[in-house]
């Protein structure tokens, strides 16, 4: 009997790393909530588990989650990204239970995620960081502390949930004043998002850009990286574009980086894929931020300029493998680009566009593109989950080979019915500064002009449109 | 001789029209369209005959104005500026002309003075002749427009509407004549406006030469329409007598009510020695020729009755409201009581109402008024806002003698003479602030109004802006051709339509499957230049209850009325709502304005009480018995 890999995702992701699985010769099991019952992640998956109605909580179920998996006589579960990719706790539950958990352990989960544990080994390891400070104490305490430090390193500071992540539970602070009345607020919030009422400080690294280095561990600890991307191209420090290799014309300082990268990952114990995140500011010097232990949605950039199957390396390091390429067999060929297609209107603050139907869908194709979706003609987008349609990366020879493809690609993309963000991302392709390689994390604030754009049917869509009606009510209703 | 070309001064042209050799053609595909078509000749028709027209050396053509501006961006989705621009691109030489209701503009109801001069300053950027009348031939009602195109450096033609009866003498004719000089000065032409295609040949004749006797300069347009079979008799008698222009049309798209063919003029005038000046015979049969085969396509807007209506002698019903009031028999299902409406009632009420003339928008007047007589049982039992308008003078004085009293007393009410001395006479309109226009008309479109949809807006406000969402989402539809735009029934699957753009770019549709989903929702599947396109209805309301309910007669419709249950009288447009809910109203205070055929007539509460509910906004097109508004007796 083949070996069942239980993928404990949806959407594009779980449909990413069914294909490894499948191309592994092992089966993929799905599991989904209600609002999904049409997601073409369950239609490519050899059996698919209900979880119930969701919406979400049953895919942060970890209970169910195993139980499925032991239903199905899956032997590992991939958690993707999201959902419970970053949860110790169901690390650990596959640990106990029996199951291989596609990524590392729930040890370097727990360490890693908890940031004052994490800057503290990175710290011993001799990894560069912000300047920051431990977890603050707990009332006046953790005030004074506060104060302390900014006396010290000046505003403006960042006050950061221990737990947070992904752009959540941060804060800018830029006056005592604010910072008595912040911390509490930022308790509060933190405790409520994440369990956990942990905050600590750090400096502020003024419009940095935002570099990090994929690495892979086995669990001997043969550790390598696979270069480095740019995902500096923000909204509100959600990333939109991601680029491999980074645009900095340095050879010598993204090898440190690199270098750095596998220093941290080796402090830290880790084994499976992983990715080391870095702010590098104006100077050029760069600032350990943290790691994250899952697989990224940008992964496929990485895939493009190294040839490495990502999904695929990670299942077969989960199940004992060792690395069967070394530092030596990696190298960076060309340009990637990959761009998030979602169902968001950037016009209105990105507004999600959930329950709209795609009436047409028709995507591009040709070299150097891929793309990684669930999107298909007739879906109705949910409107319980992210609105990521399709993920399109495009690998080029040059950079410019690279954009005019991405654009090229944009171009080619049909898909009526809810907003998406391509008219917005075909505006940044053709930006000079963008098309220079020149952008940091405040690329989108300070070119707002990429949001002007006047999203048209053509002339004969428009008048399509009558003659269709025309056609169904069997006279012009417009010329009675 | 020559043709005249676009862009000669106005007074070259009276010039050149005054040593005329000759007569010369207005080609009034405007009126053609109007009276044989319901308007509906689309632009794609036009641009289609515009190249031989152009070289048929016309003096003009006529081909916007009257009911056009209305029904283009009601009925056709086309921009009437728009339209004279293209035209004007394929014509440069051919002068456009427009008929301008005066104070009434293009519309049925007199207009601020701000705004006529704005619409027609608008307007004169692209029309060279203006063919204006009022249907009280009440002068001042036209001095606006007058003002406004000498200074837009156009022509004037000033109309003396024409009819017939006992009151109608050459005598009466010439001293209007006499009125509009005084006003507009000897340089323009004067046109005999003969919108009925009345009297004879000898009549029209002897009007003409009368008026040349008096002014021998003046030249003289003579218009008329076909209603009779008799209209190339009177151009013939016309150009005899000095007229030097005359209207016809297209022969291969004339109908009955409308110009006569031009061709068969050009033939008739030649034996009697008269030439067509700078006509091309060989450029008017072709365009005959070209848009013949687009005819077919408009057969549903051609008249309900076949055949000539010599009859037009008796009730003077003018060619332009022939196919709309035929239309309207047809529709309310009483074309059976046509031959009393037309030949009894309709003399009878233009007798009654001082034998004006019966034009836009005083023929809707007489129509309505005849409709009602006949239909409603009482006679004058159930007049119409504009016919109370008419007996209190506020479209100008009567021309020859007042309406009787007793009509005054059922119209305007026992106290019609204290009504009368306080209400009656023409009203100063006030200006509008146009800046206010532009800023709500802005808001509605959500965008800065051009100057051209700001005229359109204060025209007609409802419309207007319902075309200018329309063109939003539809696009630039002219460029569709009547196959297309006026189809009817479902085009085959397969089959693949052509058409270029407004920008002009060629596209190809190809027509896919319908198909009818689980919700009863329908796709349909269109191929648009080789990508698939998909457009989703919601399943039409079931034809149930509701639609069967509002079928009700006469009777029971006064009989709910006098229980406060107010339903509309007859099927027509809401155009004001007069009260809201919860406002008190006494027994015949007006509850609603509903409009029909061009008539705005005020729907009452037939009790006095408290306004409980509104069912209609304004807008809405209703049947006859639609519930429009609940009045509780307030106890």
């Amino acid at each position: 009997m083949k070996k069942k890999i239980l993928v404990a995702n949806r959407g594009e992701i779980a449909i990413r790393i069914m294909r490894s699985i499948q191309e592994l010769d092992y089966e993929a099991v799905a599991v989904y909530e209600t609002p999904d019952k049409d997601s073409r992640h369950i239609r490519l998956a050899s059996e698919a588990v209900l979880l119930g109605d969701g919406p979400r909580c049953d895919y942060l179920n970890i209970e169910k989650i195993i139980k499925a998996a032991k239903r199905t006589g899956a032997c590992a579960i991939h958690p993707g990204y999201g959902f419970l990719a970053e949860n110790p706790d169901f690390a650990k539950a596959c640990e106990d239970a029996g199951i291989i958990f596609i990524g590392p352990s729930s040890e370097v989960i727990s360490n890693l995620g908890n940031k004052v544990i994490a800057r503290k080994i990175m710290a011993d390891a001799g990894i560069p960081m912000v300047p920051g400070t431990q977890n603050l104490s707990t009332g006046e305490e953790g005030v004074q502390e506060a104060l302390t430090f900014a006396g010290k390193i000046g505003y403006p500071l960042m006050l950061k949930a221990t737990c947070g992540g992904g752009g959540r539970g941060i804060r800018l602070i830029e006056s005592d004043v604010q910072m008595r009345k912040e911390i509490p607020v930022a308790r509060a919030e933190a405790k409520a998002a994440f369990n956990d009422e942990s905050v600590y400080l750090e400096k502020v690294v003024l419009n940095p850009k935002h570099v990090e280095v994929q690495i892979i561990a086995d669990k001997e600890g043969t550790t390598i990286h696979l270069g480095t991307r740019d995902c500096s191209i923000q909204r509100r420090n959600q990333k939109l574009i991601e680029i491999a290799p980074s645009m900095i014309d340095n050879p010598e300082l993204l090898e440190r980086i690199c270098q750095t990268a596998v220093k941290a990952a080796k402090a830290s114990n880790y084994s499976n894929a992983g990715t080391v995140e870095f702010l590098i500011d104006k100077d050029y010097n760069y600032y350990f931020m943290e790691i994250n232990t899952r697989v990224q949605v940008e992964h496929t950039v990485t895939e493009m300029i190294t040839g490495i199957d990502i999904v695929r390396t990670q299942i077969k390091l989960a199940f004992g493998k060792p690395l069967s390429f070394a530092q030596k067999d990696i190298q960076l060929r060309g340009h990637a680009i990959e761009m998030r297609i979602n169902a968001e209107d950037p016009q209105t603050d990105f507004m999600p566009e959930g329950g709209k139907t795609v009436s047409v869908y028709r995507s591009p194709g040709g070299y150097g593109v891929r793309l990684d979706g669930c999107v298909y003609q007739g879906y109705t987008i949910p409107q319980v989950y992210d609105s990521l349609l399709v993920k399109l990366t495009v690998h080029g020879f040059s950079w410019n080979e690279t954009v005019s493809r991405v654009r090229r690609c944009l171009d080619n993309f049909e898909i009526s019915g809810p907003k998406t963000t391509i008219p917005f991302y075909l505006n940044i392709v053709q930006d000079p500064d963008f098309i220079k390689g020149n952008f940091d994390t405040s690329f989108l604030e300070n070119h707002p002009q990429l949001f002007e754009y006047k999203e048209e049917p053509n002339e004969a869509e428009k008048l399509s449109k009558l003659i269709a009606e025309i056609h169904h009510r069997g006279l012009n209703p417009y010329a009675q | 001789m020559e043709r005249i070309i676009q862009g000669t001064p106005p007074s070259e042209v009276i010039a050149q029209l005054r040593k005329a050799d000759g007569y010369y053609m207005t080609n009034t595909a405007r009126d053609l369209s109007q009276s044989d078509f319901k308007n509906r000749i689309l632009l794609h028709t036009d641009l289609l005959a515009a190249p031989s027209r152009e070289r048929a050396g016309y003096f003009s053509l006529e081909i916007t104005g009257g009911a056009s501006i209305h029904v283009d961006i009601l009925r056709k989705q086309v921009d009437p500026f728009l339209k004279l621009e293209l035209l004007r691109e394929k014509m440069p030489n051919t002068m456009f002309q427009t008929l301008c209701r005066g104070v009434n503009l293009f519309g049925y109801r007199p207009y601020p003075q701000n705004v006529i001069r704005f619409t027609v300053r608008e307007f004169a950027k692209y029309v060279d002749v203006w063919r204006t009348f009022d249907f009280m031939n009440h002068v001042p009602n036209m001095q606006a427009v007058f003002e406004e195109v000498a200074k837009a450096g156009k022509i004037n033609e000033p109309c003396i509407c024409f009819s017939t009866g006992p009151e109608h003498t050459d005598e009466f004719y010439v001293k209007k004549v006499k009125e509009i000089l005084d006003v507009t000065g000897t340089d323009v032409i004067l046109c005999v406006k003969n919108h009925g295609g009345l009297g004879s040949p000898q009549r029209i004749g002897q009007l003409v030469n009368a008026i040349k006797q008096s002014y021998p300069d003046l030249p003289i347009h003579y218009h008329g329409h076909n209603t009779d079979g008799n209209d190339i008799g009177r151009i013939v008698a016309a150009v005899v007598n000095g007229a030097s222009i005359i209207d016809a049309s297209d022969s291969s798209m004339t109908g009955y009510y409308g110009p006569p063919p031009s061709l068969t003029v050009i033939q008739a005038l030649k034996d009697q020695g008269y030439k067509a000046v700078g006509l091309d015979e060989e450029a008017v049969i072709e365009t005959s020729e070209v848009i013949r085969d687009q005819r077919q396509y408009y057969q549903d807007f051609e008249s309900q009755i076949k055949g000539f209506q010599p009859t037009v002698q008796i009730h003077k019903l003018p060619g332009g409201a022939m196919g709309s009031s035929l239309e309207q028999a047809a529709k309310g299902g009483f074309l059976d009581k046509m031959p009393d409406i037309l030949h009894q009632e309709l003399p009878r009420v233009q007798q009654e109402l001082g034998n004006y003339w019966s034009v836009t928008p005083g023929s809707q007047i007489l129509w309505t008024t005849a409709v009602a007589n006949v239909q409603g049982g009482e006679r004058y039992g159930n007049p119409s806002g504009d016919l109370r308008n008419l007996l209190l003078g506020k479209y100008g004085p009567f021309p020859f003698y007042q309406p009787e009293e007793w009509i005054y007393e059922k119209v305007l009410g026992a106290d019609w003479k204290k009504v009368l001395e306080q209400e009656g006479g023409m009203d100063e309109i006030e200006d509008m602030d146009l800046d206010h226009e532009r800023t709500i008309l802005g808001k509605k479109i959500g965008h800065e109004p051009t100057d051209q949809q700001l005229v359109l807006y204060l025209q007609h406000p409802n419309d207007a802006v319902n075309f200018f969402k329309f063109e939003e989402e539809f696009g630039k539809v002219y460029v569709l051709p009547p196959a297309i735009f006026l189809h009817q029934g479902q085009f085959k699957v397969g089959k693949t339509l052509s058409f270029t753009d407004h920008h002009g770019k060629e596209h190809v549709i190809e027509i896919g499957p319908s198909m009818v989903n689980g919700d009863g929702e329908t796709n349909v599947y269109l191929n648009v230049d080789h990508h698939q396109r998909i457009y989703s209805y919601a399943p039409e309301a079931k034809e149930g209850m509701a639609a069967a309910a509002t079928v009700l007669s006469k009777e029971e419709i006064r009989t709910l009325a006098n229980n406060g249950d107010i339903r509309a009288p007859f099927a027509g447009n809401i155009c004001e709502i007069s009260v809201k809910e919860g406002q008190e109203v006494a027994a015949g205070e007006q509850v609603a304005t509903m409009e029909a055929m061009k008539m705005q007539t005020p729907v009452v509460s037939a009790i006095a009480g408290i306004v409980t509910t509104i069912s209609v906004k304004v807008g809405d097109a209703i049947k006859p018995g639609a519930k429009i508004a609940k009045v509780d007796i307030d106890e």
